[in-house]
């Protein structure tokens, strides 16, 4: 549907707290405390309402404190020969939690790959063919929150009618 | 669930859900160089490690179980000969080799000890996240820092490497610090929105009002949201029957 799941504004509340979070780290590197508050609630507020976080920034956040990992700051990065297999081993500081990622040259995440992003694009044709405005939605400007949410909800009927033709007719195969 | 005489009447297609997730709104990119920057970085480096004749020697071992057997048999017969190349294996200039650090994990060291003055990257590395990490960590350390597309192949045979992905040159006086003051002039900045920019100056907020351009403080990146559809080749669990395991216990 063409509703976000949740409100926009929570969206918002999660964009404001990791861009916060970056920038405390900024200013005061010693200051891991506040930023690993501000990842932690964001994260919570993900998990009450079942939103869902792209990899690159779940990836930046300790899975143990959720404090920010931010190379050279709060983690260690090195690349690591594990038997054949080189890999990838980011670290936290605080926690000393470990993660690592095989360097595979051909994989590439579901997110990533072409095939899932043609959603977006096929809401992104559909905006345009139908409805303008909607395009300010996909890059969303605080300044503007007062009247986006009304007409996403005065102009959500319509579009949500029409998704059932236009994105059962373009059909991938499964 | 439907059975095939309403499955024929209505026909519906589900609708294929989409998923919204929080992306993230920094996007850290290498900066882009331009086309004459790319010959003249990777002619200066060549023409520095030629000079300095700067080379890594290998000795290959070819064979290890056959070698021992032509060792065991060759004994006798003809002395022992002492390595093949009149130069040991290793470094030819140990002196110069410490003024660089080459390969990933030694210019992530030394951009923690804030030890380097320039780092260039190769950009034929994959997966791209090897390398990404290196981006902030230049740009806390106000290091410049750049991806040089054929790095590798340029310097690999310079150095008598098998790959150069990362290479990096350490501050102070060092052979390499004409080259690097050229490069570093060329290297184009890079953009990692939440680090401040900071003015040289010490009159911060003076300054403010003559270059609105330049902030110090961070703006708030816009919101971005990814929609994707669910991996239809994802490997799922079956799930257990319900209706069953109550007529059991039944």
């Amino acid at each position: 549907s063409f509703r976000f799941k949740g409100s926009i504004t929570t969206f918002q509340r999660l964009n404001f707290l990791y861009q916060a979070a970056h920038c405390v780290l900024a200013q005061n590197p010693q200051n891991v405390e506040l930023a690993r508050f501000y990842c932690f609630t964001q994260k919570t507020i993900a998990r009450r309402l079942v939103l869902r976080q792209d990899p690159s920034v779940k990836r930046t956040l300790c899975k143990r404190c959720c404090s920010l990992l931010i190379p050279g700051v709060t983690s260690t990065v090195r690349q690591r020969s594990r038997r054949r297999q080189s890999v990838t081993v980011i670290r936290c500081v605080s926690c000393g939690l470990t993660r690592t990622f095989p360097n595979n040259p051909k994989h590439q995440l579901w997110v990533d790959q072409p095939e899932a992003q043609s959603a977006s694009d096929r809401y992104k044709w559909f905006l345009k063919y139908h409805v303008g405005n909607f395009l300010s939605l996909l890059n969303f400007v605080p300044t503007e929150a007062q009247n986006q949410p009304s007409k996403a909800a005065v102009q959500g009927d319509k579009p949500a009618k029409s998704t059932g033709a236009a994105s059962s007719t373009p059909n991938p195969t499964s | 669930m439907s059975t095939p005489g309403k499955a024929a009447k209505k026909e519906k297609k589900k609708p294929i859900p989409v998923k919204t997730s929080l992306n993230n709104p920094y996007d850290l990119r290498w900066a882009p160089l331009e086309k004459g920057q790319k010959a003249f970085i990777l002619n200066c480096l060549t023409e520095t490690i030629e000079a300095l004749g700067l080379k890594k020697i290998q000795v290959r071992v070819k064979g290890l179980r056959s070698s021992r057997r032509r060792k065991s048999k060759q004994r006798d017969s003809k002395p022992p000969e002492a390595e093949k190349t009149a130069r040991q294996p290793g470094w030819s200039d140990e002196a110069s080799r410490r003024q660089l650090a080459i390969g990933i994990n030694e210019v992530t060291k030394g951009l923690e000890k804030d030890e380097l003055s320039l780092v260039l990257v190769c950009s034929s590395i994959r997966p791209a996240h090897m390398i990404s990490h290196l981006i902030p960590l230049s740009r806390t350390r106000a290091v410049p820092a750049c991806q040089v597309p054929g790095l590798s192949e340029g310097l690999s045979g310079a150095l008598g490497l098998s790959s150069v992905l990362a290479l990096g040159f350490k501050r102070g006086d060092t052979a390499f610090s004409n080259t690097v003051g050229e490069i570093a002039s060329k290297v184009p900045p890079l953009c990692v929105p939440w680090v401040p920019t900071e003015k040289e100056g010490q009159k911060r907020k003076l300054d403010l009002s003559h270059e609105p351009g330049q902030d110090p403080t961070p703006t708030l990146q816009p919101l971005k949201v990814k929609k994707t559809i669910p991996n239809p080749s994802k490997i799922r669990k079956p799930k257990k029957k319900k209706a069953s395991a109550q007529k059991q216990k039944k």
